[in-house]
């Protein structure tokens, strides 16, 4: 059997090179570039090269929502119905506003509502008018085509028909500081695979495909597959022989049931920086005999991180639609290390099949293969039921201590609200994988490292599927700080790894040697839920076991600000829960499995069976809270009244992650029900305000 | 041991927060980076932009700083050599 195959029907882009896909042909046909010193916001040193995304209109949203509006709304202008899901790939979201009303002093909470990445898919949604999954992927520079693969996944299996995904991320001062203080800016424009290259130029974009499972009458292309992988070997450079890079490149081919000889050009990665370009050449090399033409479009559009590797799929959408290879832009002097011929000018020829590599800080990769329309064959069904995870092992941080601490609270109806101090939290860590974490990286870490020794196995999960609303919030603020206390001199570089909202997944991968599938996803309040969908569509039934982590930490400076459920007044809560998941079905343990999960609530539409559930676990940010009542009343109508209701929130205090704790408790809940008092052996997990999702967890 | 070499070893375990590591433990002779302290090249890139803060030196050349960063001591000889700042 094979699966349906996923055909590009729409393409939306705008980036250094142009804004529209027009534009942006012929700038690539021209080669053109993009990148000069960066004027877009003011500096106090000569700008270095940059490359800012040109003809965006005006907007009162952030840079990156307007970015990814405007790629919206020209890959959906021919769409007669709106995307069942939405999957946004980005590092930025608002921080370029953030950085602006930061420096001007606004303590108002409202001046920071944009600030959340997943504003920028929620935008997005009520654009294109899409109700259902709006989620958003966080994994540093792969960002765009780990959203790709994602949504990939999602139409293959039959869980919706269509998804509008890719990536979008504008310039900040975090990203053109932060890789300055990593010196992988060269200033003098970035030069992918040059013999004297030094760095890349940050630019900015973004760039969406509307995939459906349905062919319309003229595809663009077909996005043949996708192959994900984590280098588990640093939090920013790439392994140096690109193992990493060749497990996703090996991985893409064989789901698409393609030889490298089938492959008519590469899209390199080809950042410019001297690591990226030496470890992706090796990986190319070990894949391919005789590698097919290749290229790098960076030196031309820059690196548009989170967008980059959307706007290069559309690239190869338009290259196999306009039958054109696009050149090395900037190569003056192959660098003969590398041992690969990039093309220095733009070829006319015909194109079926590109492969395009992203990677990104935490050894995060992707690698996607788009082909000609009709051209392939659809690869065989990878057998995947999408029928719930078996919880092998759990753990939680909450106020009141690690996981025993808390449930002995949490299953009495206790408070456990507030921030376990830091030492506590790296006592049970290796020392030296610390050394350089903050809070939330050491929360994720320890979440991790107890689930997998909660799980008594000795295998360690091979995939990490982690969610978190804010990300990194100490080492973001002190890297901004440091940025304007020295007049915008001296950052410091470890924060801005650090900084990365896949920081935490990066770390674990590393500690565990999971070099699986690595995603992160951002979705406020309902990270921990779309972290759980997301390793619900992308594990296999053979694939090996997972880590899902929800995590976030309290900061007393962003908190407050950025997220509408905290208020300035509050004590501070944080922590997160963590799971340690089979897809294999083992008699006695708790299953877990996502229902539903919709932006605009629909009661009617909602799958949740009547008195089938022992407890519900319902989530009400304090920021939703009328709201929130009021679609519990509704659903309450579903599940019956009698069915008791716990509000988790009274009891962990407000933060993002909270739902991660909830559902460590419903875990325990039915493993400890040894009085039989759940009869149905069914608890129910309630996300509510902006959202709706629903999981079950059941115990056989 | 200088001042200096002294001053430097209070400098790293503080902002690569080498909380396990005294001064007595970092023999100035050792290979700094990939040796037992664990340093890698992101510490580097932070001891990069300490020197520049505290000394005024700008290392942006990676030939110049894999020998300056080889050992502590050599730090210390590089710093001594090219800041107008510091005089011992």
């Amino acid at each position: 059997m094979s699966v349906p195959k996923t055909y590009i029907s729409g393409l939306g882009i705008i980036s250094s090179l142009g804004n529209g896909l027009t534009a942006t042909a012929r700038a690539l046909q021209e080669n053109r570039c993009g990148i000069s010193p960066l004027q877009l916001f003011p500096l106090q040193q000569p700008p270095l090269p940059a490359a800012a995304a040109i003809d965006l209109a005006e907007s009162s949203l952030p840079r990156t929502h307007a970015l990814a509006l405007t790629a919206a709304k020209e890959a959906t202008h021919e769409c007669t119905e709106a995307p069942q899901a939405v999957i946004i790939g980005t590092t930025t979201g608002g921080v370029l506003t953030t950085e602006h009303h930061l420096t001007a002093g606004l303590t108002d909470p409202q001046a920071y509502q944009y600030h959340g990445l997943t504003t920028v898919a929620e935008a997005v949604a009520e654009q294109c008018g899409c109700t259902g999954k709006a989620f958003t992927v966080s994994t540093a520079c792969s960002s765009g085509a780990v959203a790709l693969a994602l949504a990939l996944q999602m139409l293959q299996s039959g869980e919706v028909r269509s998804v509008l995904a890719g990536g979008a991320d504008s310039l900040s001062y975090l990203t053109y500081f932060g890789f300055h203080s990593l010196q992988l800016v060269d200033p003098e424009g970035c030069r992918p695979l040059d013999r004297h290259r030094c760095g890349m130029s940050v630019g900015e974009g973004g760039a969406l495909l509307l995939l459906t499972a349905d062919r319309p009458e003229n595809p663009f292309a077909e996005l043949l597959a996708a192959g994900l992988s984590c280098d588990a070997h640093h939090a920013a450079a790439p392994h140096p022989e690109g193992k990493g890079a060749q497990q996703a490149m090996v991985t893409a081919l064989h789901s698409a049931s393609l030889q490298p000889e089938e492959i008519d050009y590469i899209n390199l990665h080809g950042t410019g920086t001297p690591d990226n370009d030496l470890a992706e050449a090796k990986a190319v090399r070990n894949v391919f005999q005789n590698p097919p033409p290749l290229s790098s479009i960076k030196g031309a559009a820059g690196h548009t991180l989170a967008a980059a590797g959307a706007i290069e799929a559309v690239t190869a959408a338009i290259l196999i639609k306009d039958n054109f290879l696009p050149a090395n832009r900037g190569l003056q002097e192959t660098d003969p290390e590398l041992q690969l011929q990039p093309l220095l000018k733009t070829q006319q020829q015909k194109v079926s099949s590109v492969l395009s590599n992203s990677f990104g800080f935490g050894g995060n990769n992707g690698c996607l293969l788009i082909g000609r329309t009709d051209h392939y064959p659809a690869p065989e069904l990878t057998q995947k039921k999408n029928d719930g995870l078996t919880i092998l092992g759990t753990s939680c941080i909450t106020g009141a201590g690690l996981t025993e601490a808390s449930m002995d609270r949490l299953l009495h109806n206790s408070k456990v609200a507030g921030q376990l101090p830091l030492d506590e939290i790296s006592a049970i860590l290796p020392a030296k994988n610390i050394r350089r974490l903050k809070r939330f990286s050491r929360m994720g870490l320890a979440l991790a490292h107890e689930a997998h020794r909660d799980s008594n196995s000795n295998e360690a999960p091979d995939n990490i599927f982690l969610g978190t609303g804010w990300g990194a919030l100490s080492e973001t603020h002190d890297f901004l700080q440091k940025l304007r206390e020295t007049d915008e001199q001296f950052p410091s570089p470890l924060d801005f790894v650090g900084s990365v909202h896949n920081s935490a997944a990066g770390q674990i991968a590393i500690l565990f040697a999971a070099t699986g599938c690595n995603i992160t996803s951002s979705g406020g309040d309902y990270s921990f839920e779309q972290a759980l969908c997301t390793a619900e569509s992308m594990l296999t039934d053979d694939s090996p076991a997972a880590f899902v982590v929800g995590v976030d930490e309290g900061h007393p400076h962003f908190s407050p600000l950025f997220d509408p459920s905290i208020n300035t007044t509050d004590s501070l809560c944080d922590g997160g829960g963590g799971f340690s998941l089979t897809r294999k079905k083992i008699a006695g343990k708790v299953r877990v499995r996502p229902l539903f999960f919709q932006r605009s609530f629909a009661a009617d539409s909602c799958t949740v069976k009547a008195d089938a559930y022992d407890l519900i676990l319902a989530g009400i940010p304090a920021a939703d809270k009328k709201k929130g009542e009021k679609q519990l009343a509704q659903l309450r109508q579903k599940t019956g009244k009698s069915t008791p209701v716990l509000l988790y929130r009274e009891l962990t205090g407000e933060f993002a992650s909270a739902s991660a704790i909830a559902a460590v408790m419903a875990v325990h809940l039915l493993e400890n029900n040894v009085h039989h008092s759940l009869q149905q052996k069914r608890i129910l997990l309630l996300g509510l305000g902006r959202c709706v999702c629903a999981t079950e967890f059941s115990i056989q | 041991m200088d001042e200096l070499t002294a001053q430097l070893k209070e400098k790293l375990i503080k902002i690569l927060n080498l909380s396990d590591v005294s001064p007595e433990d970092i023999d100035e002779n050792a290979q700094l980076v990939g040796g037992e302290l664990g340093i890698d090249s992101i510490d580097v890139l932070e001891m990069v932009v300490m020197v520049e803060k505290d000394y005024g030196i700008v290392i942006n050349n990676k030939e110049i700083g894999e020998r300056v960063f080889s050992t502590l001591s050599a730090l210390s000889t590089y710093i001594r050599d090219n800041s107008s700042t510091f005089s011992s």
